[in-house]
């Protein structure tokens, strides 16, 4: 199949201030991706910006991609303002995105901010037992929270500022759980930013719970080329688009 | 249409080869180029043993470039030989392995276990390095310490020697002088030029290492620039690199005086960017009615 390919964009739906679904359409047939993979996106034809960005799939079928998209600076910009019938060059499913959970393991799906888009396609797929634990600094920073319901009650929402949910970090929020509800055979499934993934990889190594982080880092090729886009790991450093970018957070020594 | 190129005793396909430490070692971007279609592959650069290399943030985008602080992490030379090199054999194309060493006895016995290898066809040595023995000077930044260390290497080998240049020098014509007295069957230019960028709100390097490599599309007339001042200078053919993403670019280097080219950066954003530099130069010789692609070299009109 082929991971190189044009894709149209079919929508551009502005959610927030800062955050977007785009929709594409892509030309042929693309290799499937799984939860947690990514796709690296060129945004230009012109040589600024340079190089492609990665972004995680928020969800897929047979003709389309999606892809929820956080303005941070010049690339995600351009993105935000792409209109239908535009078109974009697309490089993927790239990495390795989360494993199926063991059986009678109780998922418990974790997002900080747009980490939303990396886990949200396991929402659908474990819903049934799974918890979902949502946070980010405010409301206004949520999205998609109708239709993560549509799949799950069992969702937990936690807001910095207590605009909505329970006041405090998503990490304190899945801590009073894991210490209070009695869950038997947790894994959690995680993506959110770096603050958030120090937080959980020392809270769920301090409580021996298993879990599954999709981590970021810059990334120049997405394909294992440049050396450029490592993290550090109990074996050494790893490259984020090939061995991760979703890693057992036993490996992830901070 | 003659695309044939001679390096040394080296003889490619066509003039396109990839740039060290941008196509992995080969079989990162197999999925997407014919190998066997490029001029030459050339890997990522390698040492004796396995180097860690810097901390992350690794990589920053500049306007038209990017700065890069890998720490020439490789897996070594020994691990490469037993889990890459069997792929690379199983493709005719020529095979160029980069490799550096902390030392000149390091970049002596580097050669050594290179060479003889079946599979292995030329040597391309990384000389912007810091050199350990010297107080960190940097190998290819003066020409004596280039002319010893291109003669202890070039002692050891028969395979075709090419010699990667530094741009962060005064005058590299001298370094080219320095290694093409020394041996060197070829000269490559142009590694990255040191960088750096700062984040202003932090006040923090945006890179953990400081200063980077800057490459890509930034920095191709000052590549295009010495490639010129190197190819009047030395007999050698010169392979010319440092921001090419077309066929456009690509001739430029070779009217400046380029027997071949590199392409690196560019294969980030194109993954077939190769081919289709190779691709582009076809159709620039059909349109001029150019029969034999040496002819491109050099042909600068000045004046
Ligand atoms: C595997 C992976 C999946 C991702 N998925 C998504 C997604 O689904 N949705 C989404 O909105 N974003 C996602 N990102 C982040 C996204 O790639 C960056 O926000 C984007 O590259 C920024 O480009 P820019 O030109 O807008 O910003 P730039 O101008 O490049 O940078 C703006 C700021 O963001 C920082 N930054 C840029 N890239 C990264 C990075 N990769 N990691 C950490 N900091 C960075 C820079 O240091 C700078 O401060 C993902 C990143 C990775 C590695
Ligand atoms: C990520 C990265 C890694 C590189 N690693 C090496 C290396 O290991 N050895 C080497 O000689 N040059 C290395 N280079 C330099 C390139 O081979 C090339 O000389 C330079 O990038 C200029 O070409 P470009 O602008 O087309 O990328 C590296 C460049 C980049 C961007
Ligand atoms: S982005 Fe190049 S190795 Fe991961």
């Amino acid at each position: 199949m082929n991971r190189l390919f044009k894709a149209e964009v079919v929508s551009n739906t502005h959610v927030s201030d800062t955050l977007s679904i785009l929709k594409l359409s892509p030309a042929g047939a693309e290799a499937a991706p799984a939860p947690g993979q990514f796709y690296m996106v060129r945004v230009s034809e012109t040589l600024d910006p340079l190089l492609r960005r990665p972004f995680s799939i928020l969800r897929w079928d047979e003709a389309s991609l999606e892809f929820l998209i956080k303005v941070r600076g010049r690339a995600t910009a351009l993105m935000r303002s792409l209109k239908c019938g535009e078109e974009l060059d697309l490089l993927g499913p790239l990495g390795r995105g989360f494993p199926p959970p063991p059986p009678g393991a109780t998922p418990l799906i974790v997002a900080g901010g747009v980490g939303i888009a990396s886990v949200y396609p396991l929402i659908g797929s474990l819903a049934r037992d799974a918890h979902v634990f949502y946070g980010a600094p405010g409301m206004r920073e949520l999205c998609l929270i109708d239709e993560i319901r549509g799949h799950t009650e069992r969702l937990h929402i936690s807001t910095d500022d207590g605009s909505l949910g329970l006041k405090g970090s998503v990490v304190e929020a899945l801590a009073g759980f894991l210490d209070t509800s009695g869950v038997t055979n947790p894994v959690v499934y995680a993506c959110g930013p770096e603050g958030m993934a120090e937080a959980l990889i020392g809270m769920l190594t301090e409580r021996g719970v298993p879990g599954y982080l999709s981590i970021e880092e810059r990334m120049a090729c997405g394909v294992g080329a440049c050396l450029g886009c490592v993290t550090r790991t109990v074996s050494g450093y790893r490259r984020v688009c090939r061995e991760g970018p979703v890693f057992d957070v036993r490996e992830l020594s901070r | 249409m003659r695309l044939e190129v001679e390096i040394g005793r080296l003889r490619l396909r066509n003039p396109v080869m990839t740039a060290s430490g941008t196509f992995g070692y080969g079989e990162e971007y197999a999925g997407f180029v014919d190998l066997d279609r490029l001029g030459a592959v050339v890997v990522k650069g390698l040492s004796l043993t396995p180097r860690e290399g810097n901390p992350p943030p690794r990589i920053v985008e500049t306007p038209a470039g990017m700065l890069n602080a890998i720490g020439l992490q490789n897996i070594g030379i020994e691990r490469f030989l037993k889990e890459r090199l069997p792929f690379l054999r199983r493709f005719d194309t020529p095979l160029v392995v980069n490799f550096f060493g902390d030392t000149v006895d390091e970049y002596v016995r580097a050669a050594e276990r290179l060479s003889g290898v079946d599979g292995i066809h030329a040597l391309e040595m990384n000389i912007s390095c810091p050199n350990k023995q010297a107080g960190w000077s940097i190998f290819g930044t003066d020409p004596d310490v280039t002319h010893r260390v291109v003669g202890s290497v070039r002692r050891v080998t028969d395979l075709t020697l090419i010699v990667k240049l530094s741009p962060n020098v005064t005058d590299i014509a001298l370094m080219a002088r320095a290694a093409a007295d020394a041996g060197a069957d070829a000269v490559s230019l142009i590694n990255t030029i040191t960088g750096m960028a700062i984040d202003i709100r932090t006040r923090r390097p945006k890179l953990a290492n400081v200063t980077g490599g800057l490459s890509g599309p930034a920095v191709r007339p000052i590549g295009v620039r010495m490639v010129w001042e190197v190819s009047r200078a030395v007999a050698i053919p010169v392979i010319g690199m440092g921001g090419i993403v077309s066929a456009e670019d690509a001739i430029e280097y070779m009217l400046a005086g380029a027997s071949a080219v590199a392409v690196g950066t560019a294969s980030f954003l194109n993954p077939t960017a190769a081919i289709d530099v190779l691709e582009g130069i076809k159709e620039f010789m059909t349109d001029q009615g150019i029969e034999d692609v040496r002819s491109i070299t050099g042909g600068l009109i000045e004046g």
